[in-house]
């Protein structure tokens, strides 16, 4: 059996290298999926400490950011393309008004 | 062998996490991406959830991750060169990235190294799962299939298939003549 920390330091790698996509990139679709990483580092954290305390709570929970995962992709893509569409390009610091 | 399997592919999750954040090809990115959380599957398998592995393959890589490429190819955006990070954002952004992994790192080495697993049997499966979600959570349950149901409502509006939004073309001068 892994000990759970391995597992811990695993999601904090992850984590941190979303942060740094999130922080370096401007292609807004880029950004996303590092969003979509770190989510995926959280929910491994959560199945670490289920398996640690032997709780179905934590597995539960994952289920559950899976599903808000999706609809978030489905909304913020829809964003993403009506940003293409009134702007010709998704480099976030082009989408700096709150009208247009 | 366990720990080979562990250590295997948790390099190959943090690798193809890296191209995602380093590649300029979005295509590239979204398809390394798909990789790391095949390897992400294999964590959950090895912290007994087959179910979140079978999920985490059908949803993430494949659902979500092919909706995202579906976005990419529809905007051709392959082609489309990405302006450079100005230095200084981008020296500020590894600097404290990094100061936050070490940090991280450090503090769950400090509190949160466990003795041992407790003992028993352990196995998150489809039938642990569901018994217990639909004994205490049944209400979030149908909660999100509401938020479902909006999701699906505001991407259609958002992206104008329904309000005709997406002209881009202004309206013509000669009154009475349609433009489409």
């Amino acid at each position: 059996m892994i000990p759970t920390h391995y597992f811990l330091i695993l999601s904090a790698i992850l984590f941190t290298i979303g942060v740094m996509g999130v922080l370096t990139r401007k292609n807004g679709i880029t950004i996303f999926m590092c969003i979509e990483l770190m989510v995926n580092a959280v929910n491994l954290t959560f199945l670490a400490y289920a398996r640690q305390f032997h709780d179905v709570h934590g597995v539960i929970f994952v289920f559950f950011i899976m599903a808000i995962a999706a609809a978030e992709a489905a909304v913020g893509l829809a964003i993403f393309i009506s940003l293409f569409h009134h702007r010709d390009t998704i480099d976030v610091d082009e989408a700096n008004l709150m009208h247009w | 062998m366990e720990y080979a399997i562990f250590f295997v592919f948790a390099a190959i999750a943090v690798v193809f996490a890296l191209l995602v954040v380093l590649h300029r090809n979005p295509v590239v990115g979204a398809l390394s991406l798909v990789a790391s959380f095949f390897a992400l599957a294999v964590m959950y398998v090895l912290l007994e959830a087959p179910f979140l592995a079978a999920l985490q393959i059908i949803v993430y890589a494949g659902a979500i991750m092919v909706l995202f490429l579906f976005v990419i190819m529809l905007l051709n955006l392959q082609h489309m060169a990405e302006p450079a990070t100005r230095p200084v954002q981008q020296f500020l952004s590894y600097t404290s990235s990094a100061a936050f992994a070490i940090g991280l790192i450090y503090y769950l080495l400090k509190y949160a190294v466990f003795e041992a697993l407790p003992s028993g049997f352990f196995a998150a499966d489809a039938r642990t799962v569901g018994i217990r979600m639909f004994e205490a959570y049944v209400f979030p349950f149908e909660m999100v299939s509401i938020l479902l149901l909006a999701a699906i409502v505001g991407a259609l509006t958002l992206s104008g298939r329904m309000t005709g939004s997406r002209e881009k073309v202004p309206a013509p001068e000669q009154p009475g003549v349609e433009a489409r």
